[in-house]
């Protein structure tokens, strides 16, 4: 056995304890946020295209509410499968208990599914555009709180002291904005001309520049305002386990899709503006991951 | 009537009868634990000190894990206990996360949360805990918070000045307290748990309900 090291300042060693938990949320969490965040962002971009850029967005209306059907079903199917009892579900709706946000997330989730069911059946089947984009406005709204529940439940972890809900809730959305116009860059192709281009992509920009400056604002002043946040940055920070995972989400979503858009303004490029959108999906998938797990690294006990 | 625990550390003398008292009494499945002694060495050789710490849910009175629960299968009892239904629990591991003590975890035969729910079967038919009962030099002292002259409520009054809870910041309002505490006996992050130097193996995690 290889010689404990000790803590100067405290001298304590833990010698002797039970095998504590691992990873409690694993990935499939992660993917339940990546899939929220394209499935509810798309219908914030439609709408603005609707009303920025009507020409270009007048096709998109049944692409963009099927994509949307499928990634918000890809994060109910991960959610299902994150759960130890699926079978039990049914329990949220018929034992619902009103504290919790997975509860109240259960029950806006299920409703804006079926508006985008709705959604579909305006503009696949009756193509009456009209009433689709009536109808439209009150699933935008139900948007924005699906899309903010998860900082809710993230917050709810009263021992994560990293998931506040004032920033998660800002760090939702502007996932939701950055993965709704990456999907529209490519979802629209050469159905959007260069003006609704240039907005998708000042949008996918400046998300994923506030995004960013959130981040490193966490990473520079979170340790002084808690113990337990300090500790938790330390598993990003140094040799951390976390360290390069981090720093590759920050350049593959934030970065480098900031530095492409740039380039693809100035040259007009309809490719580098795709690559950037790219980037910025993988991205995002690492940097929710991140996020996830360094707080779960922590001894609670 | 509001049930609670004290733990008096100066006694505690970590046989771990309490721990294996529980496990039996609950038939708590192997590698989880309702209830564990947490050994901490302080100091350097030859000045050494070993601290032990019985480490349970603390059935907060504001208890994060209630809260989170979807489906109420956390929920509270008449007489303060934080209990659980097994049957209603969907295995969403909320409670999990949102306990700040680590006091939960995914049984792995019944792939649902559990933790101490302070032996409420056999509370109910007035008897003590099992760990209580266990314990062979009286360190746990359970019994009525809001009875004055029950031994908890007179254990604390007389060391009022020593009656510590873990982690009073989340606001949890724990009924679960300890006297001669310290900050390493209490404080997770006061001490350093490092991979692989536990005294009989190297198991240091385990995956959460033996699925992932």
């Amino acid at each position: 056995m290889a010689a404990h090291e000790i803590l100067a300042a405290t001298n304590a060693v833990v010698t002797l304890d039970v095998a504590i938990p691992g990873t409690v949320w694993p990935w499939l969490v992660t993917v339940n946020m990546w899939a929220k965040s394209i499935g509810t962002g798309v219908i914030f971009m439609l709408f603005l295209l609707l009303r920025k850029h009507p020409d270009s967005a007048k096709d998109l209306r049944f692409s963009t509410t099927l994509v949307s059907i499928i990634f918000i079903h890809i994060f109910l199917l991960f959610t299902l499968a994150d759960l130890h009892q699926p079978f039990r579900m049914w329990h949220i709706f018929f034992y619902p208990h009103v504290t919790s946000a997975i509860t109240i997330g259960a029950w806006m989730a299920t409703i804006f599914v079926g508006l985008l069911f709705l959604l579909a059946y305006f503009s696949f089947i009756k193509k009456d555009n009209a009433k689709f984009d009536k109808w439209l406005t009150p699933v935008v709204i139900l948007a924005i709180p699906v899309t903010m529940y998860t900082a809710a439940l993230m917050s709810q972890c009263t021992a994560r002291e990293l998931w506040q809900m004032p920033t998660e809730t800002a760090q939702m959305i502007l996932a939701a904005l950055l993965a709704g116009s990456a999907t529209m860059i490519l979802l629209g192709g050469s159905k959007l001309d260069v003006k609704a281009q240039r907005t998708m992509g000042a949008v996918l920009g400046l998300s994923a520049f506030m995004s960013f400056t959130m981040y490193m604002a966490e990473y520079i002043f979170g340790p002084m305002k808690a113990e337990e946040v300090a500790a938790v940055l330390e598993y990003i920070k140094g040799d951390g386990p976390y360290t390069v995972m981090f720093w590759l989400g920050q350049w593959i979503a934030y970065l480098i899709p900031m530095g492409l858009i740039l380039l693809a303004r100035t040259n007009n490029s309809a490719s580098i503006l795709k690559l950037a959108a790219i980037l910025a999906l993988a991205g995002l998938w690492v940097v929710k991951h991140v996020w996830l797990m360094i707080p779960q690294l922590l001894p609670m006990s | 009537m509001q049930l609670g625990f004290l733990v008096d550390l100066h006694l505690c003398m970590g046989c771990k009868g309490c721990e294996i008292a529980c496990k039996v009494e609950n038939e708590v499945p192997l590698s989880t634990w309702r209830l564990r002694v947490k050994y901490v060495d302080v100091g350097t050789f030859p000045e050494t000190k070993r601290t032990f710490t019985p480490l349970r849910c603390n059935h907060c009175e504001n208890a994060p894990c209630e809260r989170i629960c979807p489906v109420s299968a956390l929920h509270y009892l008449e007489n303060g206990i934080v209990n659980i239904d097994k049957e209603r629990c969907i295995g969403c591991a909320g409670c999990v996360m949102a306990c700040p003590y680590g006091a939960i975890y995914i049984d792995p035969q019944t792939q649902t949360a559990d933790k101490c729910t302070y032996c409420a079967h056999r509370v109910a038919s007035s008897m003590m805990p099992a760990c209580v009962v266990a314990c062979p030099v009286q360190a746990n002292i359970f019994g009525d918070l809001d009875d004055p002259t029950s031994n908890i409520s007179k254990y604390i009054s007389k060391n009022q000045s020593n009656v510590q809870v873990r982690k009073p910041e989340k606001g949890t309002n724990p009924h679960h307290f300890y006297t001669s505490g310290g900050n390493v006996s209490l404080h997770p992050l006061a001490s350093h748990r490092v991979d692989g130097h536990s005294l009989f193996n190297k198991i240091t995690t385990l995956p959460v309900g033996g699925h992932h």
